[in-house]
């Protein structure tokens, strides 16, 4: 803290002091943002994390290598082979875009920094800005200690942090930012009417199009809210103008997106935007022609009015009804469809509903991933309908849709949390702003003073960081709203009470997302990490293992066949062409990888003859206990391959009787002979883990496998990593000669005996010395003594 | 007495000859093979032309799904319908079958290799003791030759009875394609015009005094119970359909929160709905009570009883959230 005197000679300028804490708290939450996000590098190592990342790394990788042109003409002939990917057109590039130019910005200044690490480290810079961009949207919705709250609120929250670690190199690591400055933006030009701002909505929006295809949430609720705001009457020509500038110059931009294209006029999924472009501009029509007939009756005028705008809302219904029948415009499309009829993916895109992401929400993921704020967050809705403006509808909106959502899908509890970090710092805000006055009759000058003598004891007490700061937020208000008027006051202590209470609250908050962020959402899951009894870490590197196995030790041009989530690692760690991957755009060929993982090998064997498979790869967690492998995920692999192939794939066949899966002896047949098995479980019956379990107990499922005596005809092992985590498989080339996979037929005729002349049977045959000679119709006791005495005769 | 037996054999085997050549002689079997074979058929489809399921009792099951001459396959339904029976499963299942079986009827490849029928227990308990079953629903399909095997009984323990499950059941089994369609269900949009006709209406009616339109009171209600439905999970219930709560059978005991973060019971999340407007309407009161002007004493209490239910309730919840994710090491007044 400054020393006395600058405290008073700041004193006499409030607004320097105000502007002075908002930015040092706006920084301290840029930097909490940014540091509780780096556990994962930390703890492991800058790397990139999962599946879809590596993908976005490897393109990123392209772009800078080869520049912007060539990365959006870049056909990848590496992935779903043998189609191929047109990347440039199936990707949205913000984000390599972005990464690409902070890199060259960098090594123009002659920093230099590898692409990796400017990749890794995307996501925690851009939810440091995220944090800025919350304040500034909360503070043309509230008040700025709201703002500063809610700044505060999203640097930690683990519903954000979630998506967003250091690593964790992703579209919505940076669209959460574009989403919230575009409805910044938005909501500045609500207020003021002005072109400019308008237009820099539709620049933001254009940044979001091409960064994140959430972008179709903007586009609707941005209509929607202004739909709404012409339901409550509440038009006005700054709507008007805002709306149309933002829908005409959006649009525009948004076609540019090479992977959007035409869709913003062809799509339903845009047409509500479209149908109140159209409505507001009747809307205006109607208002301008108001002016001028003046000749009618007030109530006339209001009739007519009425009926005509409902006439055009009606008709510009009927025309995107129309469209849609006659195919101008495609009908939603299943993934959106999927969140209106949630039944509708399971059924019918098993693809879809495989992914755990796209599950619904329980109550228990909410609260974990927002802790109080998700009870608190009704309350600011409440506080923002009490006092309803323009912007304020946006936000109630927002609220409401955005928890919908969330509800139908976990993955989108990401378009939720910046709107509840919003609502609950408004909730606080409003709350602490009455508490935290000091009202007691004083002096002016003295009372300022203790405040802040009482505020540099609460900094100098308080450690933890985002605590201090959700204090000084409240302490912006005061300063602004000087108690005039006011009621008389509740008393220090009961203020008192209630602030330590709420600050306990707060704290718990901050000490729940560390560590979620800690625990839960810190892991690469490319290293993965045991603990012993005695707290020491081992690391299990066996990915990595497996794919700088494949990178070193196979040809250039080898075809990796695995399942579709690990695609992307192969093709960005391997560098090997792959069948199928995450971008999961073609089923068909997902089915027939699914149908070779399950059917028996040779049926395998022809497919992957087929597809030119040279080696497959394959998860097997049996031997550390990893409950991600192929055999928990094989029955979405059953099941896709049934999608297609329902005559030769069946899900029943892979079940006991009894309607279980089990890889144990009581497994069905069908399932400890199928490719996938075999793949999982080869030799992992000679293999004893433990001396209290059986050998081939795999630590997963907890059973003995039920098939140890697996061998292959087709394939060899290749490579298996050393906590068998990753098996490679060599698919062997056809035999020269096709060995018959039966022996020979054996008959039970004996071969006839050769035709011997009579005359010289004997001489011919030839005959063996002393041979016994065994006399017919003789009793056996007899027969002991006969030959004894042939025999001596003939000596 | 070997001989004895030898000529009683023997004797056997003459009779036989003699009675096939007597009462069957082949061409007349064929025939009359053939004339049953067409009744049936006939009969069948004419009862199937009336209603798509036929209902069957024993004798009827015997004749026209068991008797050996059969080139049509015939997927049966075994149920218990009467109300005494208290199978509430059975009428569903019964529902979704009828969908079935009327796609067939209607359908363009209709014809009469395939019939669906239905043997209700209380008609026919003696099907169900030939065919070994002891529970209800089930269906079986019976082919056109032999006898059913293992994949001829549906399994619904596994897949469930929707319409489009058992139609991809039979096509396994018969190879005739069912496109189901489902009489288009009219029920939601009806309700929904009648909400509307019934808002229009109560605007219309109250169209001089429109200001309750106005009231922030009732559309701040309406949101926060959106808001408070969905972030308590509702959804997930409507999707997943977990039971009301669960009832240990060997204690009795009652559980009303699923003891794990994966799931949970509908009667936790109504507790959770009121656990979360409980703390909201402690903030409010925080608020309230200090912009308002009244006796100081008074909002002082409220004040506290309001910073009480925001603790308290969300302590609560905490607890809560704590014993279902274990490990979670964090609680706050309450253990």
């Amino acid at each position: 803290m400054a020393g006395e005197s600058n405290i008073r000679t700041a004193l006499s300028n409030p607004a320097g002091w105000q502007s002075l804490l908002s930015f040092s708290i706006l920084a301290l939450a840029y930097l909490a943002a940014f540091s509780s996000r780096l556990f994962a590098v930390i703890r492991f190592e800058s790397i990139i994390h999962e599946f879809d990342p590596w993908f976005n790394y490897r393109s990123t990788h392209h772009l800078v290598n080869y520049g912007f042109y060539n990365f959006l003409n870049w056909f990848d002939e590496r992935a779903w082979y043998p189609l191929g990917r047109i990347v440039g057109g199936t990707v949205y590039p913000g984000l390599m875009v972005t990464a690409g130019t902070i890199h060259w910005l960098l090594n123009s200044l002659h920093i230099t920094v590898h692409i990796r690490d400017v990749c890794v480290f995307l996501a925690p810079t851009f939810s440091g800005l995220t944090s800025i961009a919350t304040y500034l949207l909360t503070k043309e919705l509230w008040s700025q200690g709201a703002g500063l709250l809610a700044a505060c609120f999203i640097a930690i929250v683990p519903g954000y942090i979630s998506r967003s670690v250091a690593g964790s190199y992703d579209n919505e690591g940076i669209a959460i930012f574009a989403l919230l400055f575009t409805y910044f933006l938005w909501v500045k030009s609500v207020k003021t009417g002005s072109i400019f701002w308008a237009g820099c909505t539709a620049l933001a929006y254009f940044y979001m199009v091409s960064a994140w295809g959430g972008y179709v949430y903007i586009i609707n609720l941005i209509p929607l809210h202004v739909f709404v705001l012409l339901l409550m009457g509440r038009f006005s020509y700054r709507i008007f103008v805002a709306y149309c500038a933002f829908f005409i110059l959006g649009l525009l931009l948004s076609m540019q997106v090479p992977f959007v294209g035409f869709q913003p006029i062809r799509t339903s999924e845009h047409m509500a935007s479209a149908g109140v472009f159209a409505l507001l501009i009747a809307y205006g029509f109607l208002k301008y022609l108001h002016t001028h007939l003046s000749s009618l009756t007030k109530s006339e005028m209001r009739s007519l009015f009425f009926f005509a705008v409902a006439a055009s809302a009606a008709a510009v219904l009927m025309a995107v009804v129309y469209l849609t029948y006659a195919g101008y415009v495609a009908p939603w499309s299943g993934r959106f469809y999927s969140l209106y009829d949630t039944g509708y993916a399971k059924i019918h895109i098993p693809i879809i509903a495989s992914v755990s992401e796209h599950q619904p929400t329980t109550w228990v993921s909410f609260f974990f991933d927002l802790h109080v704020l998700v009870c608190t967050f009704p309350a600011g809705v409440w506080f923002c309908i009490k006092k309803i403006n323009d912007e304020r509808v946006f936000i109630v909106l927002y609220a409401i849709s955005a928890s919908y959502f969330a509800g139908v899908m976990v993955r989108l509890m990401l378009t939720l949390t910046p709107v509840v970090c919003i609502l609950s710092a408004i909730a606080f805000s409003n709350v602490l702003e009455r508490y935290l006055v000091d009202d007691t009759p004083k002096v002016h000058h003295i009372e300022d003073e203790s405040e802040d003598d009482e505020e540099g004891d609460k900094r100098n007490k308080s450690k933890d960081l985002y605590d201090k700061v959700t204090k000084t937020a409240g302490k912006v208000r005061k300063i602004r709203h000087e108690p005039s008027g006011e009621p008389e006051s509740l008393g220090g202590n009961v203020k008192t009470i209630v602030v330590m209470a709420v600050m306990m609250i707060l704290m718990m908050f901050a000490v729940h997302c560390t560590w979620v962020t800690s625990n839960a959402y810190s892991s690469p899951s490319v290293v993965l990490a045991s603990y012993n009894h005695d707290g020491s870490r081992n690391i299990l590197d066996d990915f990595r293992e497996a794919y700088y196995w494949l990178r070193q030790n196979t040809d250039d041009h080898s075809r990796v066949m695995s399942w579709w989530d690990y695609g992307y690692q192969i093709a960005g760690m391997a560098n090997r062409t792959t069948l199928v991957d995450n971008n999961t755009w073609n089923n068909s060929h997902i089915a027939l990888v699914g149908k070779a993982m399950s059917s028996n090998e040779t049926r395998a064997y022809e497919i992957m003859k087929a597809l030119d498979v040279d080696y497959v790869l394959v998860i097997f967690g049996g031997v550390i206990g990893y409950s991600g492998d192929d055999i928990n995920k094989f029955l979405w692999m059953v099941r896709i391959a049934e999608g297609e192939h329902p005559k030769e794939i069946r899900e029943g066949d892979y079940f006991t009787p009894q309607g279980e899966f089990r890889v144990d002896k009581a497994g069905s047949k069908t399932l400890l002979n199928c490719l996938m098995y075999k793949l999982c479980y080869y030799r992992f019956g000679e293999m004893q883990l433990d001396f209290r379990t059986p050998p081939g107990f795999d630590r997963t499922r907890n059973v003995e496998i039920g098939n140890k005596d697996i061998s292959f005809q087709h394939l060899e092992e290749a490579y298996t990593t050393e906590h068998w985590l990753v098996r490679i498989y060599k698919v062997k080339k056809q035999d020269n000669r096709v060995r018959l996979d039966h022996t020979v037929r054996k008959t039970d005729i004996k071969p006839k005996t050769k035709f011997t002349s009579r005359k010289s049977g004997k001489r011919k045959r030839g005959f063996i010395k002393n041979k016994l000679l065994i006399k017919k119709g003789k009793r056996p006791s007899s027969k002991n003594k006969k030959p004894s005495r042939k025999s001596s005769s003939k000596k | 007495m070997a001989d004895c037996r030898k000529i009683f054999s023997t004797f056997v085997c003459l009779s036989v000859v003699f009675f096939l050549l007597v009462v069957d002689s082949p061409a007349l079997g064929v025939k009359k093979k053939e004339n049953a074979l067409g009744d049936k058929v006939q009969q069948l489809m004419e009862w199937s032309s009336k209603r798509p399921v036929i209902r069957m009792n024993g004798d009827k099951f015997r004749q026209y799904v068991r008797a050996a001459p059969r080139n049509y396959s015939v997927i049966l339904m075994l149920t218990a319908l009467q109300p005494q029976r208290q199978c509430t499963v059975c009428r569903q299942a019964n529902d979704e079958f009828q969908i079935v079986a009327n796609s067939w009827r209607y359908s363009p490849s209709f014809s009469n290799k395939l019939f669906f029928a239905s043997v209700d227990y209380d008609e026919g308990a003696d099907v169900f003791s030939t065919l070994k079953l002891n529970s209800a629903p089930s269906f079986m399909h019976f082919p056109g030759k032999g006898k059913p095997k293992k994949g001829d009984t549906f399994d619904i323990q596994r897949t469930g009875f929707a319409a489009e499950s058992i139609a991809k059941w039979i096509n396994e089994r018969t190879d005739v394609h069912i496109r189901v369609f489902r009489p288009p269900n009219y029920s939601g949009s009806i309700a929904l015009g009648l909400l509307f006709t019934l808002i229009g209406g109560l605007l219309y009616l109250r169209r001089n005094n429109l200001e309750f339109l106005y009231n922030k009171t009732s559309w701040g209600i309406g949101a926060l119970c959106i808001v408070f439905a969905m972030t308590s999970g509702q959804m997930w219930n409507h999707i997943r359909g977990p039971p009301y709560a669960h009832k240990n059978p060997q204690t009795g005991q009652v559980h009303y929160i699923h003891g794990s973060s994966q799931a949970q019971f509908i009667a936790e999340t109504h507790i959770v709905i009121l656990l979360h407007a409980a703390v909201t309407f402690g903030m409010v009161l925080l608020h309230e009570t200090a912009v308002s002007k009244g006796d100081v004493g008074k909002r002082r209490i409220v004040t506290l009883v309001g910073l009480g239910i925001v603790a308290f309730f969300f302590s609560l919840l905490l607890s809560i959230f704590k014993s279902k994710y274990h490990g979670y090491p964090y609680s706050f007044l309450i253990k």
